[in-house]
């Protein structure tokens, strides 16, 4: 489904992701490593939004190395950002429905998916966006990027800053929307141990380096540790 | 019915309201909606006020096509030059952030200003230039023509303002304005939609400036000054920039007070039409907006929405 080959990307010549290899196929996978390892920066990489300085990025077969993030979004790529996921101005609802502009299946039919994904939001679809909490906000945000019909769904740390009650059930809906959607999802996470439940395969990045791809049930606290480079 | 009560005065002023709005309307769009400051009002108007009399002026155009098509032909021409001239200032703005592009559109509005000054064998300098009527109704009957189209050019801006509102695309120009990275992650290309808008934007500001020509029936540099930018930007603000009828409100209780009800309806003497009241005018104007901003920054009408919502919350 994706595939990275070398590729090299950052900001304003700091190079933070150096030489990754990739391939990601029909799974959820988790992207771990701790504070600055580069996590974010490979997302917004793999939605196009930051340049690649080299390499190639594939998906579905199609070259998306110099795409610009509307095309790589139109191709079937959703992104959520860690923060700055929502339009605050915008009502829930209206949040929902900018994200349904592409694509050709009826807006009402993926709205009533999403709502029953996160019924939560539905009781607030009316509701300015920008006074959500923390985790209502996430839960817009993953609806929002679900309204495109991605076959792949890229998550940078949704559950990061959350209170615990919305952390366990935000990985239920990561698994949910991977099992009952058939979308591929890249999860970019800080908590390993939520991580490794969801996942079918981690990479682990040491200072934009992949340090170590492995099975999630393979992975063991010993070579966590090793690929943290702790 | 007998139409005496309407001075030459009062339509002038009428019409001089009524391009306000039309330009507030516009503005709205790009400011109000996808949060482009663009402080290059005047330029854009003062573009096509000059593209207009440059072409019915300086082309000699044969007698056979009479008045009405070199007419026709010029005010396209204004359109389409100041469309052309917005989405290149909308190309060297598209990536700079929101004190950026305010002084990159005042910048265009000055080269506007200065090449009206400067290059007089095509503009007339200091001393403008004469431009034709091309209608016959007299002098009361052209002006009435004149004021009439620019009333139904403000009603259909409003029209048009009100149903991108309502639409997917107003919602995506609300989504940029916000977050402009995150928008482009939708799947639409926001520098497309952003160059159209203000392609859009400014050929509507052209051609209310080139319809100012010919009901003004005169053009000079003094016309294109920063007081046009400032009633257009004030109106708006004072109204509620995310309102459909922000703009209308807004430049009637500012232009629209001032330059009718002040200056044609007040006992005012003589001597203060010439340089008191003009001076006044920005000034009122000016803190006008400094207490809007101070007191009611989301203006007159403000945001519906929001204010419903704080007062459910308030009462929650």
């Amino acid at each position: 489904m994706l595939d990275a080959k070398g590729i090299c990307s950052g900001y304003r010549g700091v190079t933070v992701i150096k030489s990754l290899d990739l391939s990601v196929g029909r799974e959820v996978f988790a992207v771990l490593g701790a504070n600055g390892a580069g996590k974010s920066t490979l997302l917004a990489t793999l939605a196009r939004l930051i340049p690649l300085m080299s390499g190639e990025l594939w998906f579905q077969g199609e070259d998306i190395s110099r795409v610009p993030s509307w095309v790589s979004a139109a191709r079937g790529i959703g992104y959520v950002p860690q923060e700055k996921g929502i339009f605050p101005g915008l009502t829930v609802l209206e949040n929902l429905y900018v994200g349904a502009m592409i694509g050709s299946r009826s807006r009402e039919d993926r709205l009533d998916e999403v709502i029953e994904l996160f019924p939560d939001i539905g009781e607030r679809r009316n509701q300015l966006a920008g006074t959500l909490s923390g985790g209502e906000s996430r839960m817009v945000a993953c609806g929002r990027a679900l309204m495109q019909d991605p076959r792949l769904l890229l998550l940078d740390e949704p559950t990061a800053g959350l209170a615990p009650k919305y952390v366990d059930s935000f990985f239920d809906k990561i698994r949910e929307i991977h099992r009952t959607r058939d979308v591929s999802i890249i999860l970019a996470e800080q908590n390993a141990t939520k991580a490794l439940e969801v996942a079918d395969r981690v990479v682990v990045l040491s200072l934009g380096e992949a340090s170590a791809i492995m099975d999630a049930a393979d992975v063991t606290t010993e070579k966590l540790k090793e690929g943290y480079r702790i | 019915m007998s139409l005496d009560w309407l001075s030459a005065f009062l339509i002038y002023a009428l019409f001089t309201v009524a391009g306000t709005v039309g330009m507030a309307q516009f503005l709205h769009l790009q400011m109000g909606l996808a949060g482009i400051g663009n402080f290059g009002i005047v330029g854009f108007f003062g573009l096509g006020m000059y593209t207009y009399g440059v072409f019915i002026r300086r082309i000699p155009w044969p007698d056979a096509m009479g008045d009405i098509l070199p007419f026709v032909i010029s005010m396209l021409a204004a359109v389409v030059v100041t469309a052309l001239a917005g989405m290149l200032i909308g190309w060297f703005i598209s990536d700079l952030d929101g004190d950026g592009v305010l002084v990159g559109t005042l910048g265009f509005a000055t080269v506007v200003y200065s090449l009206a000054l400067s290059e007089k064998r095509w503009t007339g300098g200091a001393e403008g230039m004469a431009v034709t009527d091309p209608v016959g109704f007299g002098t009361k009957g052209n002006s009435l023509f004149w004021l009439g189209l620019m009333l139904l050019l403000v009603v259909a801006a409003t029209y048009y303002v009100a149903r991108v509102h309502r639409s997917p695309y107003g919602r995506l120009l609300v989504a940029i304005g916000q977050n402009e990275p995150l928008a482009r992650s939708l799947g639409k290309p926001t520098f497309g939609i952003k160059l159209s808008l203000f392609a859009i934007g400014s050929a509507g500001m052209g051609l209310i400036g080139a319809i100012f020509a010919v009901m003004n029936h005169f053009i000079r540099p003094t016309e294109i000054g920063i007081e046009v930018t400032l009633a257009v930007m004030v109106g708006l603000v004072l109204g509620g920039s995310a309102r459909v009828w922000g703009a209308v409100v807004g430049v009637l209780l500012t232009a629209g007070l001032f330059d009718i009800v002040v200056q044609i309806y007040l006992p005012l003497p003589d001597s203060w039409y010439q340089i008191t009241l003009p001076v006044v005018r920005e000034m009122v104007f000016g803190a006008m907006l400094i207490l809007v901003l101070l007191w009611r920054p989301l203006g007159v009408l403000g945001d519906m929405r929001r204010d419903k919502l704080v007062a459910r919350l308030g009462r929650g």
